[in-house]
């Protein structure tokens, strides 16, 4: 493997990636056809809802937020892994991750793009949503910026645009080698979105430094995006989500929960477009050490909560914190039975599960190595980190300040098909992402590898500890 | 150059033109988009005004004054007639709901005749001459059988009259919550066969053997009223008398007291002659009737009522002594838990007790001939019914009686009834017996009639239509009028009208109150009042018939069967069942079980682990007279060996909102009839009681069942409230204040002066709420708040602004029930306006948190971030079925699906208030805004006004001014903890002693 991997010279990456693009493969059609499937199924849903009402969720009184919420903060998360990647570890020269991050980046666009339905998705009046812009107009109406749903409204859309630019702006070099060598409509589209670039000198020094200037400009984004989505719990006074941890317990989440989805949807395409010389061991056993990293963290803020629950002495908190493993309370007889096992209590122990104890077998280099034990514990985190935001957002509302006023919440086919939905929404684009774009980053590849003609011990050799790690790394395998 | 413009002139025009433009756009001359069509001597119609009614309620036969809003000549909201000196301006949640009876989509649009198994509809006037020929076609007119239902007033001898002058059978009025065994035990204890008036409010201390005089029995509004009274804290005298429960149940009456002595099913008898035994020195009795009323109480010692009653001899004791002293107390017996077959001896009893405490005269008082119900016993109505059985009955006439439901299915009264050749219903909307009629003449509903009703001695209360006829469709008695004349009748020729017979027989009234004006103007006056009070003095002092003393003495009651002893008992909502097809009624939970659109069974959570039954479980249960299946309620105050159902439900033809909600506890029992009075016997057999294995069919709105030291209703004892001290802080946080620890400087809001010149504000004294849920009743029709089903309240989709708290605290026999009305609590620093995204919740200058429902977008943050979560959103476009949308009040938006609603302190009253004083040219005075829950409430719990002036009554009560913190006795507010400065005050209940905690 390792000496597979130095030969490989910048043709084979031309090659091996632009090969990508030519003939699609029975998994593309596969796949197109099963998320576009899902697709339909949440507009045809939607389509429902907004004739019918929000009655058709089973959103109640007093759960005013449910499954969408849940999904938003979900998909918000996972669109965090493609900016930390491409910016954070851009800015730190992790020299891994330059053959994931182009998918990842796609990823957190197209995650965003899916959370963005969201808010829509769950207002009563969605025909109305536009109210949350502030626009000058006739009838004097602002919106209320006091409110952490408009704060939500800047961010998101503030990290929509940067994701988006920085994105279009990494696309650039590598489009222009697509360019070169497509034909007929392709090429014109090619040629447009690459905006006359020729690879130049002059090109690439601006290049290098506006895509310096983008990454320092996403990173705080990074962390603020999320902050700001778990102070629209934090700034209320729900028991549960009045926590001053929220912030860096919810990036700490969604850089976990990105970077599985990262892992779910690499693997994939490893195996797919055979990609094992460019996504190697290497590059997912890093990312692995970032989620056990990460996940240690929210282990830690889950046990901070229930200890703060504790230390405060506050009886709503502690009841809440006591009601979602345990169920009721024993002091509720006659009417409700005590130490009841229901959905909320099993979603908090999928949660723990999930995204405590099943990363742990990480700590082994040789998990870290196995693709397969990858996948699936990434497939678990992400289920473990959806149900944390359904914990979040659910349990702290069905049980808030008057006992008289607790319900109950289940999902309904409704909400299930609207969910089924976003998640066809992502992979159809991010599928027809893979046809479209390079899903990995020719230039940045191309950077890693020894320069051709030169032998390769002789020159500098950008990032040199990249390649030498590598080979260590795989002596060691 | 001369064909075209020069610049100079096109200028000059495009000055002229712009400026003409300009004008034109200010339209300062307000333009009037309601056109005045109608001459001003005609004020009855100005559109955007409304108009009132004084009419009286007919919901149940107590009668209560009331006063009819209309708008564009629909009526649109009820209140009581603060004139009316019985019910003083209340009104309970039937009398509310009482708008839903008039505009239900059951009632019945046209007249029609039976076609096979469907209905043809018929013109009125066939369908008169139908029913006349019907009348014609029979040779004895004996045979003619007319059942009627709360019949009041002038309509009584109406009636009568024109039952003989057509030759039929005395009419047969079937009310199933008679007072007959009252009357029958008064007449045997004091020959005197009437309702006494009982003065609660003069008690000092209340015995009440198993009646729910806050419910059902007799008047609940004014029983309310004086109850309040009587066990409220009274900040002046700093008293408060004491409420003793005494029965094998408890309903919401029970759950008010301060203490519940739990008796064995049909011991209440005993219980009340050991206590008479022990009180025989008090004073009340005196001479020969003291030494025989000795030898008649001997047998009924302590030992022996401890034992048959289940009640400790030092309960009974000490309950004794305490009645001793606190005289003038009362006892009350009623309700169906005491109606057993020796129902009139429990009465006699209560008398013999009431008697040698010396409360005769005192807070029962005779001679106020009180009309309750002009109805016939049970054993009168099932004579009738024995002789449709026998064929001896060839027409029956049903107004307003529903025999099929009311009657219990061993009465075999639809048997019966299918031997009556020709059923004819006068009632105004589909019910059990009306589906089985040959030929309907609907009747109006009582606010398109005509009539009155006389509830007490000097209280003569008139009923007027409020609106034209919702459908074209006529009262009863002007049918009976024109039938009359169909058949010739002589008398029916010269009054037209039913109005007439009312007008003629109010020249008697005129001449009883001995008013000398113009009949005219008498009338018109009346008319305007809702009637004529006079305060009339009676007091008739009644003496002991000894007679009664040799009668055999009372004794447990024996209940057939086996099992659980069965407690049918009225519900509050649905009373006997009447307004059960009322969508208002089914939707407001019973603040009791919280149970909505159903019925369930009250059962000891002793006795439910005993028959491995679970909170909501299906249970069977099964007398010899018939089974039912049904949900299980757990509920301590049930005795363990009985089951108490509700009444009321399990309609199987009276409308959709009615039909196989719940079931008929009738079912059960057996026909049977108190011995002396011929009343129905309700507590009569024993049940087998068996889970079923599924879960039942049970909606309730409330969770939980305590408040987990949360504070929410607070209590405090009698000797804090009377030391002048707030409870300690921290002594139990469900009882005591929450530390004042404030670290934020004070807010704006909290500054004088930043509410200027109003501060809206509302106290609520949870010692003087009963829980009667008038107040949501009238939320729900002064706001438009949509009724959406058994379904959706089950989801938590309940769209009410006002809703019942109830909490229990303690276990067992010593549980007891705290309840308190919880509505925005409109903050001053609010968790739901910064949290809106598009300002749809604003908090205004008065203090409100407004919402306007056209900004909303529907994210239910608001909802979320609200700890009282009195915030309800529109998940659907709910829909008001026909011809229920007339009642909307045109002054309240009805909201659209996706937005959220809440209660805004009826704003459209405030605004009305501060039109009406700036016209002239004031500030709103004290008291000219009355929210509809505060002006129902029977009690008088709440309190509403400015709380920026410092002299209002609600800025008195709430004590929240500068400087006041300290002189705070009972006043809270729920959650300060939270910092939401909410608007509504409570104040706290107090209680003898400290409460327990869960």
């Amino acid at each position: 493997m390792s000496a597979e991997a130095i030969t490989v010279t910048y043709a084979d990456v031309n090659k091996d990636i632009l090969e990508t693009l030519e003939r699609p493969k029975p998994a593309f059609f596969l796949m197109l056809i099963g998320s576009v499937t899902a697709l339909l199924i949440g507009a045809v849903s939607w389509a429902i809802q907004i004739d019918v009402g929000l009655g058709l969720s089973g959103i109640n009184h007093p759960i005013g937020w449910g499954v969408y919420i849940t999904n938003f903060v979900f998909w918000i998360g996972i669109g965090h892994a493609g900016t930390l990647i491409s910016a954070v570890f851009f800015l730190t020269r992790a020299p891994w991750r330059a053959p994931v991050y182009r998918a990842a980046e796609a990823m957190t666009v197209f995650a965003v793009m899916t959370a963005g339905l969201f808010p829509l998705l769950h207002v009563g009046r969605v025909w109305y949503a536009y109210w949350l812009i502030p626009y000058p107009n006739q009838r004097l109406l602002w919106v209320n910026f006091k409110s952490p749903l408009l704060w939500d409204v800047f961010a998101v859309s503030t990290y929509l645009t940067i994701s988006v630019t920085f994105f279009v702006v990494g696309l650039v070099p590598d489009l222009s080698a697509m360019r070169d060598n497509a034909k007929g409509l392709r090429k014109l589209m090619y040629t447009m979105l690459t905006m006359g670039w020729n690879n130049s000198y002059q090109q690439w020094m601006h290049y290098a430094r506006g895509y310096l200037l983008l990454a320092a400009f996403a990173t705080p984004l990074v962390f603020s995006v999320h902050s700001i989505v778990s102070w629209d719990f934090a700034m209320s006074l729900v028991p549960g989500w009045h926590t001053t941890i929220f912030a860096p317990y919810f990036v700490a989440g969604a850089i976990f929960s990105g970077l599985a989805m990262v892992i779910t949807i690499c693997v994939p395409l490893r195996v797919i477009f055979g990609f094992h010389h460019y996504i190697t061991d290497h590059v997912l056993q890093s990312m692995a050490k970032v989620i056990l990293f990460t996940s240690v963290i929210v282990g830690y803020a889950y046990a901070t909560e229930f200890f703060i629950a504790y230390y405060s002495g506050v009886p709503f908190e502690r009841a809440l914190f006591y009601f979602r493993p345990f169920g009721e309370p024993g002091s509720l007889a006659p009417v409700a039975d005590a130490g009841s096992f229901g959905f909320p209590q099993i979603a908090f122990f999928l949660m723990v599960f999930c995204n405590v104890i099943a990363p742990l077998p990480l700590w082994r280099l040789k998990i870290r190595h196995n693709a397969i034990a990858l996948f699936i514990i990434s497939i678990l985190i992400n289920i473990g980190m959806w149900f944390e935001r359904f914990n979040i957002v659910v349990s702290s509302l069905q049980r808030d300040f008057n006992p008289a006023n607790w319900g109950a919440y289940i999902p309904t086919p409704v909400e299930l098909g609207i969910t089924l939905g976003s998640f066809g929404f992502f992979f159809t684009l991010f599928t027809l992402f893979t046809r479209a774009m390079p899903s990995l980053a020719i230039a940045e590849v191309k950077e890693s590898l020894p320069p051709p003609y030169k032998h390769p011990d002789q020159d500098h050799v950008p990032w040199r500890e990249f390649a030498t790690e590598r080979t260590e790394d795989h002596n060691h395998a | 150059m001369d064909q075209g413009i020069r610049r100079r002139d096109f200028f000059k025009m495009m000055a002229a033109g712009s400026a003409a433009g300009a004008v034109a756009a200010c339209a300062d001359k307000p333009e009037k988009l309601i056109p005045y069509l109608l001459p001003p001597e005609n004020v009855e119609f100005v559109p955007g005004k409304p108009l009132e009614y004084a009419t009286t309620c007919m919901e149940c036969p107590a009668h209560c004054g009331m006063v009819v809003r209309t708008r564009e000549g629909r009526a649109i909201k009820s209140e009581g007639n603060p004139d009316h000196p019985i019910s003083q301006g209340a009104l309970c949640l039937r009398g509310q709901a009482g708008l839903q009876t008039h505009y239900n989509p059951s009632r019945l649009s046209s007249a029609r005749q039976r076609d096979g198994e469907g209905w043809k509809d018929l013109s009125w006037d066939a369908a008169e001459k139908a029913m006349a020929d019907a009348i014609k076609a029979v040779s004895d007119k004996r045979r003619i059988v007319y059942m009627t239902g709360n019949v009041s007033g002038t309509g009584v001898e109406f009636l009568d009259g024109w039952l003989k002058a057509v030759g039929a059978s005395p009419k047969v009025v079937l009310e199933p919550l008679g007072q007959h065994n009252i009357r029958a035990a008064n007449q045997l204890a004091f020959r005197r066969a009437e309702v006494p008036q009982y003065r609660i409010g003069e008690a000092r201390m209340l015995i009440n053997f198993g009646s729910d005089f806050l419910e059902t029995w007799q008047n609940p509004v004014e029983n309310g009223r004086l109850y309040a009274d009587m066990n409220a804290y009274d900040e002046g005298s700093k008293s408060k008398g004491k409420f003793v429960h005494v029965g094998p149940h408890v309903s919401l009456t029970g759950a008010n007291a301060d203490q519940w002595v739990k008796v064995t099913p049909g011991s209440e008898a005993v219980l009340a002659l050991a206590l008479a035994r022990r009180l025989l020195g008090a004073g009340g009795v005196t001479g020969s009737d003291k030494s025989r009323l000795g030898d008649y109480l001997k047998p009924y010692t302590l030992e022996r009522a401890a034992k048959e009653t289940g009640v400790e001899a030092g309960v009974i004791k000490a309950l004794a002594s305490e009645f001793g002293s606190s005289a003038p107390g009362l006892a009350l017996a009623g309700g169906t838990s005491v109606a057993s077959t020796e129902g009139t001896r429990v009465q006699f009893a209560v008398n013999l007790l009431n008697l040698v405490a010396g409360n005769i005269g005192k807070t029962v008082v005779f001679g106020a001939s009180r009309q309750i119900d002009p109805s016939n016993t049970y054993a009168e109505v099932a004579k009738a019914v024995e002789r449709m059985a026998s064929g001896e009955v060839d027409v029956l006439i049903v107004d307003g009686a529903n025999p099929l439901y009311h009657l219990p299915a061993s009465a075999k009264a639809e048997a019966a009834l299918g031997k009556v050749k020709t059923i004819i219903s006068l009632s105004s909307a589909m019910d059990e017996t009306t589906a089985k009629a040959h030929l309907i003449l609907p009747g109006q509903s009582a606010l398109e009639r005509w009539g009155d009703a006389f509830p007490q001695n000097g209280v003569y209360s008139l009923i007027q239509p409020v609106m034209a006829p919702v459908y074209p469709v006529k009262a009863a008695e002007d049918t009976l009028i024109a039938v009359a004349g169909q058949l010739g009748l002589k008398d029916y020729e010269a009054s037209p009208t039913y109005r007439d017979v009312v007008r003629a027989a109010w020249k008697k009234v005129q001449k009883d109150v001995g008013s000398g004006e113009e009949f005219e103007d008498f009338w018109r006056a009346s008319l305007q009042r809702g009637g004529v009070f006079r305060s009339v003095s009676f007091s008739s002092s009644v003496r002991l018939n000894p007679a009664a003393l040799e009668s055999s003495p009372p004794a447990v009651a024996e209940l057939s069967g086996e099992g659980l002893a069965l407690v049918p008992y009225p519900s509050l909502r649905h009373r006997d069942g009447r307004g059960a097809s009322n969508p208002w009624l089914q939707e407001i939970a019973d603040p009791l079980s919280a149970v909505v659109w159903g019925s369930w069974a009250d059962i000891n959570p002793e006795t439910a682990k005993k028959l491995l039954i679970g909170q909501g479980d299906g249970i069977r249960v099964e007398s010899a007279h018939g089974a039912l299946e049904l949900p299980a309620n757990l509920h301590y105050g049930v005795h363990e060996d009985a089951i108490a159902i509700p009444m009321g439900q399990g309609h199987t033809g009276s409308g959709r909102n009615a039909d196989h909600m719940g079931v008929n506890v009738l079912d059960l029992l057996p026909a049977s009839a108190d011995r002396t009075s011929g009343e129905f016997a309700y507590l009569t057999t024993r049940v087998r009681v068996s889970p079923t294995g599924r879960k039942g069919d049970m909606v309730q709105t409330s969770f939980a069942n305590r408040q987990l030291d949360r504070g929410i209703i607070q209590t405090q004892t009698l000797a804090e409230a009377q030391a002048g001290k707030a409870p300690e802080s921290g002594h139990g946080g469900g009882h005591g204040p929450r530390p004042n620890v404030d670290f934020y400087p004070l807010r704006e809001d909290q500054t004088p002066g930043y509410y200027d010149p109003y501060r809206w504000g509302m106290t609520v004294d949870t010692e003087r709420c009963t829980g009667c849920s008038a107040c949501v009743a009238a939320c729900y029709a002064e706001n438009n708040l949509a009724v959406v089903g058994k379904t959706r309240v089950g989801l938590g989709r309940e769209m009410a602004w006002l809703t019942i708290n109830r909490f229990l605290e303690g276990e067992g026999d010593d549980y007891k029930t705290l309840m308190q009305p919880m509505m925005c609590q409109q903050c001053g620093n609010a968790g739901c306006e910064p949290v809106c995204p598009v300002y749809a919740t604003y908090h205004n200058p008065e203090g409100l948190n407004a919402q306007i429902y056209n900004r909303c977008v529907g994210t239910r943050y608001c909802s979320n971030n609200c700890a009282y979560k009195v915030r309800k959103f529109n998940w659907f476009n709910y829909e008001w079925e026909a011809p229920l949308n007339l009642q909307l009040n045109p002054d309240v938006t009805v909201r659209s699906k996706g937005v959220m609603e809440k209660c805004s302190f009826c704003v459209q009253r405030i605004q009305r208030a501060k039109q009406a004083a700036n016209e002239e040219g004031r500030n709103v005075a004290d008291g000219e805004v009355t929210p509809a829950c505060v002006q129902t409430c029977p009690t008088r719990a709440l309190t509403f006004g400015n709380l920026a002036d410092p002299n209002s009554a609600v800025s008195k009560k709430a004590k929240r001014g500068k400087g006041e913190q300290d002189q705070r006795v009972r006043q809270y507010e729920v959650f300060p903890e939270l910092k939401q400065h909410p608007a509504v005050t409570y104040l706290r209940k107090v209680t003898f002693e400290p409460h327990k905690e869960a």
